[in-house]
């Protein structure tokens, strides 16, 4: 039987899967977007665009940690759907650690790493052990049982009502365009840490383990202590953006961390492109304004993302970012 | 508590309880073991099922025993649609399918949201008379639960024993290829394996909406059951799927009863996260990898 993985569908299309050739053309083409995307985004509040757009651009920057982070883990080729539970953990830990025990904003937030972390810490290794469809279901479960605790322990976390009335960190965040480059600065770090990382000799590692993990281990790489290193780092990651969402909406409940919210950011990796870094940046973009142009039907937005990750999954399995060399692709080999 | 009458009526309710999630995980591995396919869709399938049986059954008014297969039938037929414009695109590929049937599960719930409204609506019952047994209450809709399941149940374990397509069947699940090299029309059997498998959800759906709720998000317990009696028993196998339904059914109805249902999903996605830590391929099932 075939087992799993990203391996099989990008050779099983054969899509170029350039690794080294032309790598630092494509790299530059990277920085230089990613550079664009970010002048952008320091310039945005200048525009004099609407307060709604600056909220938008917080939410995407927030998104943008959570779905990077997630990539980590995707790039290993595991699908995890409990990430929107691991933010939550993380919104939780930073939200309770600054209502209930009056702790310092900076030291919330590092809680807001930690709590999850920790908790992928000890779940990580047997997790991990799993191959592919059993480690998405378990996640699965996992999810619906940590939210059923954020909905029972009452006491601690505000139950199904959740936590209401989250006080400002500091005064001077009122100001919703200081907030939002504090959400930038915090993005910045996050992304720039995995994208430096996804670079660095652990990023060669990670796309081994996918692509044979008993040849990674005949190379010498512990797989399992680095499948469990990158996973408490994504899942600490997944946190810190929960902290600030909590901060940011100043509301947190069981529902905005579900299942539902996992998907979504496993949606948005997988449709933007789960191979490359960029793949989970264009994803957020894309699904984080589209649903923008379809307020009024929510339903709508669903079905659409649903039939997208159909579309994808069939398809095109490099997402969005790869539909360029897709399409080079197939019309060389037409006009050939 | 524990007197003879309420373990009685525990135990009636485990079994219909165990007859639906049975139904449900039936078909879920019956599509894994022979396409390779993990149905997230397995609950928008039941939940369909259970629209179906409203409109037929509850508005349409026609007797209960032909609405109910009528009703799993044009389920299933509908979902013949979908394989050919969805489903064959995944066949044997185990880790596309999960994410893209995640995208199909979500248009379809979504998609009912705005054709019925996200409001519940209730089937009615088709025996309102409670019978007694001694101690023991019996629900007559209970009773035609278990009743209507066992029958499909046999059916289908005759049909896979003791038939020419049944045999086919069980070979393009044990081995694809060899069973194509032997002259066997695995598309045909791949069309044939997957109605079966979705009108027996759509059934299960159905006896769900009349007995429980009707709402377009019903369908995401019946497909986290149909996950649990599968990895409880094992991917692929049928025996353990039947082992797992039954063993997943009574946990919920006993735990249920005495602990309420909060522990009772508690207990089980715990001893099924350890499960499948420990013996990932399940009670009965035979590991990958050998």
């Amino acid at each position: 039987m075939k087992t799993i993985t990203a391996d099989n569908m990008a050779a099983s299309q054969k899509q170029p899967h350039k690794a080294d050739e032309g790598s630092t053309r494509q790299l530059r083409i990277k920085l230089v977007l990613g550079l664009g995307l970010l002048a952008i985004f320091i310039i945005l509040p200048f525009l004099g665009l609407s307060g709604f757009t600056l909220s938008l651009a917080t939410t995407i920057l927030i998104t943008g940690i959570a779905t990077t982070s997630l990539h980590m883990i995707i790039r290993m080729g595991h699908v995890s759907l409990a990430h929107g539970v691991f933010m939550g953990l993380g919104a939780y830990a930073a939200v309770l650690s600054v209502v209930k025990f009056g702790l310092p904003f900076p030291i919330a937030m590092i809680f807001a790493f930690l709590a999850p972390a920790a908790l992928a810490l000890v779940i990580g290794p047997m997790l991990l052990r799993l191959s592919g469809k059993y480690f998405v279901l378990v996640t699965f479960l996992l999810g619906e049982i940590i939210r059923l605790v954020f909905v029972n322990w009452q006491s601690f976390t505000g139950g199904s009502n959740g936590i209401f009335g989250i006080p400002l960190p500091y005064e001077g965040l009122a100001d919703p365009v200081a907030f939002y480059y504090m959400t930038l600065i915090a993005a910045l770090l996050c992304i720039g840490f995995v994208a430096r990382m996804l670079q660095s000799d652990i990023g060669r590692i990670i796309d081994t383990i996918r692509e044979d993990s008993r040849l990674a281990e005949c190379a010498g790489i512990p797989v399992l202590r680095m499948k469990v290193t990158v996973f408490v780092i994504a899942c600490g990651l997944a946190g810190i953006a929960g902290g600030i969402s909590g901060f940011f909406i100043r509301y947190i409940d069981p529902t905005s961390f579900s299942i539902v919210q996992s998907l979504n950011f496993v949606v948005m990796n997988i449709v933007g492109g789960m191979f490359q870094l960029a793949g989970p940046i264009v994803g957020t973009l894309f699904f984080v304004i589209l649903p923008e142009f379809l307020r009024g039907y929510v339903e709508l937005q669903r079905v659409i993302f649903g039939v997208c990750l159909i579309v994808v999954m069939a398809f095109l399995p490099t997402g969005i970012v790869g539909l360029a060399a897709y399409i080079r692709h197939q019309l060389s080999r037409w006009f050939k | 508590m524990f007197s003879p009458a309420v373990l009685g009526q525990v135990l009636i309710n485990g079994i219909s309880l165990s007859a639906i999630y049975i139904l449900v995980s039936l078909g879920f591995t019956l599509l894994f073991g022979i396409m390779r396919v993990v149905n997230f869709a397995h609950g928008a399938m039941a939940m369909l099922g259970g629209y179906a049986l409203y409109y037929i059954y509850g508005e349409a008014n026609l007797p209960y025993l032909i609405a109910m297969p009528l009703a799993a039938a044009s389920v299933a037929a509908l979902a013949l649609v979908l394989e050919r414009l969805v489903y064959r695109w995944f066949y044997q590929k185990m880790f596309q399918s999960m994410i893209g049937l995640l995208g199909l599960d979500m248009a379809l719930v979504y998609s009912a949201v705005i054709i019925w409204g996200p409001h519940e609506r209730s089937i009615p019952s088709p025996i309102d008379t409670v019978y007694r047994l001694g101690p023991l209450f019996l629900s007559g809709s209970k009773l035609v639960v278990i009743g209507l399941a066992a029958v499909t149940l046999a059916a289908f374990y005759l049909f896979t024993h003791f038939t020419k397509y049944g045999l086919a069947m069980r070979a393009a699940a044990q081995d694809v290829e060899t069973a194509e090299v032997q002259g066997i029309n695995t598309d045909r059997i791949y069309m044939l394996a997957f109605f079966i498998a979705i009108f027996m959800a759509a059934m299960a759906g159905g006896f769900f909406a009349q007995n429980y709720i009707l709402s377009p998000f019903m369908g995401e317990r019946q497909l986290m059951m149909a996950f649990i009696a599968v990895i409880l028993g094992g991917m692929g196998s049928i025996p353990g799927v039947a082992l797992g339904g039954l063993i997943l059914g009574m946990a919920e109805s006993i735990l249920g009863t005495y602990f309420g249902s909060t522990t009772s999903v508690f207990v089980t996605f715990g001893a099924v996260i350890v499960l499948l830590i420990v013996r990932p391929w399940g009670l009965l099932g035979i590991p990958e990898n050998r």
